[in-house]
This record gives structure tokens, C-alpha cells and sequence, in this order.
């Protein structure tokens, strides 16, 4: 029961590791991007291939964020960059841009899974039962990064001037703030927490081409259940989206706590458009 | 309405696909009859998507649903009804579980605070993942399996039998259905309703402020989108005399969106086209390119989205529109 409950809390934390990359870039960019499932998957990979070449675990897992922040600044440029002011079709290209990388990695490594092992496989004891060390410190990352990035947004210069073009885009950008930098740095910063997301979830999954789908339904629905006014709203709704579907996946099986958790997230979104947390109201 | 190139783009589409059969060999037929029902696919979706504004990421759940209806018909599988297979009840089914399944999930969706842009394509995406798990797990319609041997497409009636087994056949008959489709959905496009859906596609607000029961509008051209899938998914399954989950599931409601996006949105020819252009390019190069090909038609979608919001079909008939204003202006 002591396990069931750690690895409910362990999903939740994942979701909301994931969700939180997704939301800073729809809250501050009212960009959807549907690549973040692929971008999670090219940091899986960059530990397994740092860790095949002969690299550590360490390495690989400051190796992806680093990687991805570049990645997400060449696809801010070439792409996205082209189709702010057509909301609908940032969807439809970062979605056609999942395909694309989905497809090249399965070109350049192949259809098969990669695995990626953790730096420390010993288990600790908790009230006198063993759990896997390694899944303490996912959530520990996870923790840690969902707490810098409310520093990030509610105690640095960064954060002030983010929060500013979120408030009123135009606003800001007559008071001489460089939307045009913010952007970039908010899809690279989106893009580097994609990157670690994948990396520290490598070693508990298996690395294969179709890995990134599997947490961008869920991540998603979590936002949206959540509410985007408020970074807060991504937790609720990870609690909301990982807890149901850990209950439901113990009670009855996974199948049916997919099945139950998008259905029931259809239905929240429907009747709390804002978020189960509210706040103001996006497009 | 002035004569434009782009009003007999469409005619001439289907004068040319009517010529088909004296090119192709009977394996190519086969294969183009299984496009113009994707084509008719990509029609539905350019009603909602390009008319109304709706980006669906559902629109083969649809399909599926047709599909499956017709193969339960047909292969007399309904509880209570083993009798009726003919292909007639299995059209007629076909299209109307799906359009009964879009009117629920629309009332539910449209209605009230409603959903709108983006949250309207995530629950529809969330919607797609959930109805492929259900078929997968649902052992009366065959799970993962699907259901085999769904007979061929039978046009007779009352004991009369007409089976559609040669390939020449088969086209022309699928041609015909494609051909009635785009004859009535163009009807709708240019009809007042027509204007609305575009009125709602540009602001919502305004449309409503004009006195349009603007979710009603909505449900409507949803309810008739997801019946013109389904009847492409029954023709289709009829065709392939095969289903199974991944016709109802989230990575054709995908493709269909590619190629509504390649060919043009805002055109069913073009949306028509989109689907038997990158079927038809598929086919010739996945065995040379492989992999690869699935790379660069992500690519092609990018580019399209990004440079070609009307698609490549969509932009030629625009083009070819503004030489044609132009010259007779000049002449």
C-alpha cells in the first residue's frame, strides 16, 4: 500500500515534471507544443547514448538539458517563430515536427528499444521495506525543478519580465522588453525540461521511438485540467490526472485507468474551462 | 458566382480520375479505390477544420465507427438483427452511428461554456486514444484482431445481387460515391450555412452577436462530417474486406489531418486531392525511400503549415484564380 502510494507519487511527479516545460511555453507563448513528447524523447536518448559511449549517467544527465535548450532554439527559429500569430497552426506544426523527429531517431538508432542505467541501483528501507533508491531521487529532481521554476518565475528579474508579457504581450513590449529574446528563451527553457525529463526518466523506461506519446496525453490533460492561469494549476492537475490513474490502474488495470483518466479529464476540461484552479482566462 | 478556374478544378478532377481505368492496371485500380475513400475522409475534414474552424485530431474515430458498423452488418454480427446484411443497412448504419456518437460528444463539447481552438483538438486527441483502446480491448468486434472477412459491396436489392468484385467496377462505383459527396458537401459550403460555418470560423463572438445559434451551427456540421467518415469507412472496409483498431484510432485521424493540411483547408477539392496525392506518393516511394519517407512527409507538413497555410493544391487554384482575374481584366 506504502509502495502503491510512493509510485502514485512518483507518476504525479513525472507528469507534472513534463507538464511543467508544456505550460511554460503555452502560458507565455500561447504556443501548444505537440513536439514535447519527441523532445522528451530525444533527452531519453541522449543518456542512453552518452551512457553507450562510455560517458556517466552524470554526464548524460546534464548533457540533455544543454542539448535540448539548442534543439528547442533552432525549432523556435525555423519553425514556430512563422506561426505565433496562427495559434491553431502551432499545433499542426510542432505535431508534424513530432513525426519528423520521431522518424529520424528511428532512422539513425533504429525501431528497437535502448536501455539506460540508473547510477545507483540499491534500495533503501522505508519503514523496513526496500524501494528502489533511484526512484526517490526521480522524485527529487522532479521536486527540485518544479521548485526552481517558480523561483525562476516568482523571484528573478527573468520571471518579473515573463510574467509581464504573459499579463499584456503588447504592454510589455512598449516598455522595452525584447519579447522576441523572451520567446527564444522560454521555448529553449520549455525545450531543456523536456530534456530532463527524458533523461532522468530513462533508466526506469524503455527507450524506444514511441516513448515521447505515452506522457504528452496525459501531461496535457493535466494543463488543461489544472487550469494555465497559474503555474500552481500544473500540480493540481498532475495530482488530479496521476493520482486518479494510479488508484484506478490498482483497483482495476491499466487499460481501464486510461480509458476512465482521459474520459474524466475530457469531462473536467468541459466544465472547468479555467482550470480546476481558475485564474484568468486564455484563448 | 463568376466562372473561375478553381470552380472547374473539381469537374475536372473527376473527369480525369474517370479516365483512370484505361491507364492503370487492375492492382493500381484496386489501390485508388481505396484512396477516394480516404479522399472522402479528407472532405469531412475539410468541412469542420476548414469551414468551421474545428481542428479535429479525431476524425477516423469516425471512420472507424463506420467502418465497423458496416463489417457488423454485413457480416450479420448485429445481436438481434443477423438477417439484415445487406450493404444498404450496412451504408445506412454506417453512417449513422458515427453521426449519433459526434452529436453526443458535440452537445457535450459545443454547448454552454463550450470548447474552443486548442482545448477542442486535445479533447478530441484524448477522445481518438480512448476509443483505439476500447476496440483494442472489446472482444466482440475481434480486439487487436478486428473482424475478417467483411463482405465486398453488393448494390442489389430485394434478392437482386450485385457484388462489386472486379476492379472496374468497384472504381466506378467508388468514384460515383466521391463524386456525390463532393457535389453535397460543396452544396453545404456554398449555402447560407455554408457562410455561417465560415463566419464562425473567423469570430465566434461576432457570429453569435449577429444572432447565429453558433453551437448549434457547429454541432450540426460536426454531426454531418463524422456520417460523410463513416461512410468512407464503411466503403473502405467493404473494399479491404478487413478491420481492425487502427482505422478508428489516433494515427489515421493524424494522417487525414496531413492531408487536408498538404492539399488545402479551405477547398474539398484540394482537401480531396491532399489525400490521394501523399496515398498515391506513398505507395510509389515507401519501398524506395523506406523510413525516410515518413521523415520527409513530416517535413512536407511543416513546410505546408508554415509556408502554405492553403496547401499545395489549395495555392495553385488560388494562383491559378488571380491570372485568371487578372487577364481578364487586362483583356
Amino acid at each position: 500500500m506504502l509502495f502503491a502510494a510512493l509510485d502514485g507519487l512518483n507518476y504525479v511527479l513525472v507528469i507534472a515534471l513534463v507538464a511543467m516545460g508544456l505550460v511554460v511555453v503555452f502560458g507565455l507563448m500561447n504556443v501548444i507544443n505537440m513536439a514535447h513528447g519527441e523532445l522528451f524523447l530525444l533527452g531519453a536518448y541522449t543518456l542512453s547514448i552518452t551512457e553507450m559511449l562510455g560517458g556517466s549517467f552524470w554526464l548524460g544527465l546534464i548533457l540533455a538539458p544543454l542539448l535540448l535548450a539548442v534543439v528547442g532554439l533552432a525549432i523556435e527559429e525555423l519553425v514556430v517563430r512563422h506561426v505565433y500569430h496562427r495559434f491553431l497552426d502551432t499545433i499542426l506544426a510542432t505535431w508534424g515536427l513530432s513525426i519528423a523527429i520521431k522518424q529520424a531517431v528511428v532512422l539513425a538508432f533504429g525501431p528497437q528499444s535502448r536501455t539506460a542505467s540508473p547510477p545507483f541501483d540499491f534500495a533503501v528501507e522505508i519503514f523496513g521495506a526496500p524501494y528502489p533508491a533511484y526512484r526517490l531521487f526521480v522524485m527529487a529532481v522532479s521536486v527540485a525543478v518544479i521548485a526552481g521554476t517558480f523561483l525562476l518565475f516568482f523571484r528573478t528579474r527573468f520571471g518579473l519580465t515573463a510574467r509581464a508579457v504573459i499579463a499584456n504581450r503588447r504592454m510589455a513590449s512598449c516598455l522595452g522588453i525584447d519579447t522576441r529574446r523572451l520567446d527564444r528563451l522560454t521555448f529553449a527553457f520549455g525545450a531543456a525540461l523536456a530534456g530532463l525529463a527524458g533523461a532522468v526518466m530513462a533508466p526506469l523506461m524503455s527507450v524506444d521511438p514511441q516513448m515521447g506519446l505515452g506522457f504528452l496525453v496525459p501531461a496535457f490533460l493535466a494543463i488543461l485540467v489544472g487550469g494555465t492561469g497559474h503555474l500552481a494549476g500544473v500540480l493540481a492537475g498532475s495530482v488530479l490526472v496521476g493520482g486518479t490513474d494510479t488508484v484506478i490502474a490498482r483497483l482495476w488495470s491499466p487499460v481501464v485507468a486510461q480509458i476512465v483518466v482521459f474520459t474524466l479529464a475530457i469531462v473536467v476540461i468541459r466544465l472547468f474551462p479555467r482550470g480546476v484552479v481558475g485564474g484568468r482566462e486564455r484563448r | 458566382m463568376s466562372l473561375k478556374p478553381s470552380t472547374l478544378a473539381a469537374p475536372l478532377v473527376f473527369a480525369l480520375l474517370a479516365l483512370a481505368p484505361l491507364v492503370l492496371d487492375d492492382w493500381r485500380l484496386g489501390e485508388l479505390s481505396q484512396f477516394l475513400a480516404y479522399g472522402i475522409l479528407a472532405m469531412s475534414l475539410a468541412l469542420i477544420w476548414g469551414q468551421a474552424g474545428l481542428l479535429c485530431f479525431g476524425q477516423a474515430v469516425f471512420f472507424g465507427l463506420g467502418a465497423y458498423a458496416m463489417s457488423l452488418v454485413t457480416l450479420g454480427m448485429v445481436p438481434g438483427l443477423t438477417a439484415v446484411t445487406s450493404t444498404w443497412a450496412g451504408l445506412a448504419a454506417a453512417m449513422a452511428v458515427p453521426a449519433v456518437a459526434a452529436n453526443v460528444v458535440g452537445r457535450f463539447l459545443f454547448y454552454g461554456r463550450g470548447l474552443r481552438g486548442a482545448y477542442f483538438g486535445i479533447a478530441t486527441l484524448a477522445i481518438a486514444v480512448v476509443v483505439e483502446r476500447l476496440f483494442i480491448n472489446w472482444g466482440f468486434v475481434g480486439g487487436l484482431n478486428g473482424l475478417m472477412n467483411v463482405p465486398p459491396l453488393d448494390l442489389g436489392l430485394a434478392g437482386w445481387s450485385f457484388e462489386l468484385w472486379e476492379p472496374v467496377p468497384l472504381y466506378a462505383a467508388m468514384l460515383a460515391a466521391a463524386a456525390l459527396v463532393w457535389l453535397g458537401l460543396e452544396a453545404v459550403v456554398r449555402s447560407p450555412f455554408g457562410s455561417v460555418l465560415r463566419a464562425i470560423s473567423g469570430s465566434e463572438e461576432r457570429t453569435a452577436a449577429f444572432g447565429y445559434d453558433t453551437a448549434g451551427t457547429k454541432l450540426s456540421a460536426f454531426t454531418l462530417s463524422a456520417a460523410v467518415a463513416g461512410f468512407a469507412g464503411a466503403l473502405f472496409s467493404a473494399q479491404f474486406a478487413f478491420v481492425s483498431p487502427p482505422l478508428i484510432g489516433f494515427a489515421l485521424s493524424t494522417e487525414a489531418l496531413i492531408w487536408v493540411a498538404v492539399g488545402g483547408r479551405g477547398a474539398l477539392i484540394a482537401a480531396f486531392l491532399g489525400a490521394i496525392l501523399v496515398k498515391s506518393a506513398e505507395a510509389r516511394l515507401s519501398e524506395a525511400l523506406g523510413a525516410s519517407w515518413l521523415l520527409a512527409l513530416g517535413l512536407l507538413f511543416v513546410a505546408c503549415v508554415v509556408l502554405l497555410p492553403r496547401g499545395v493544391v489549395g495555392e495553385v487554384l488560388a494562383k491559378l484564380d488571380g491570372w485568371w482575374g487578372k487577364g481578364r481584366k487586362d483583356g
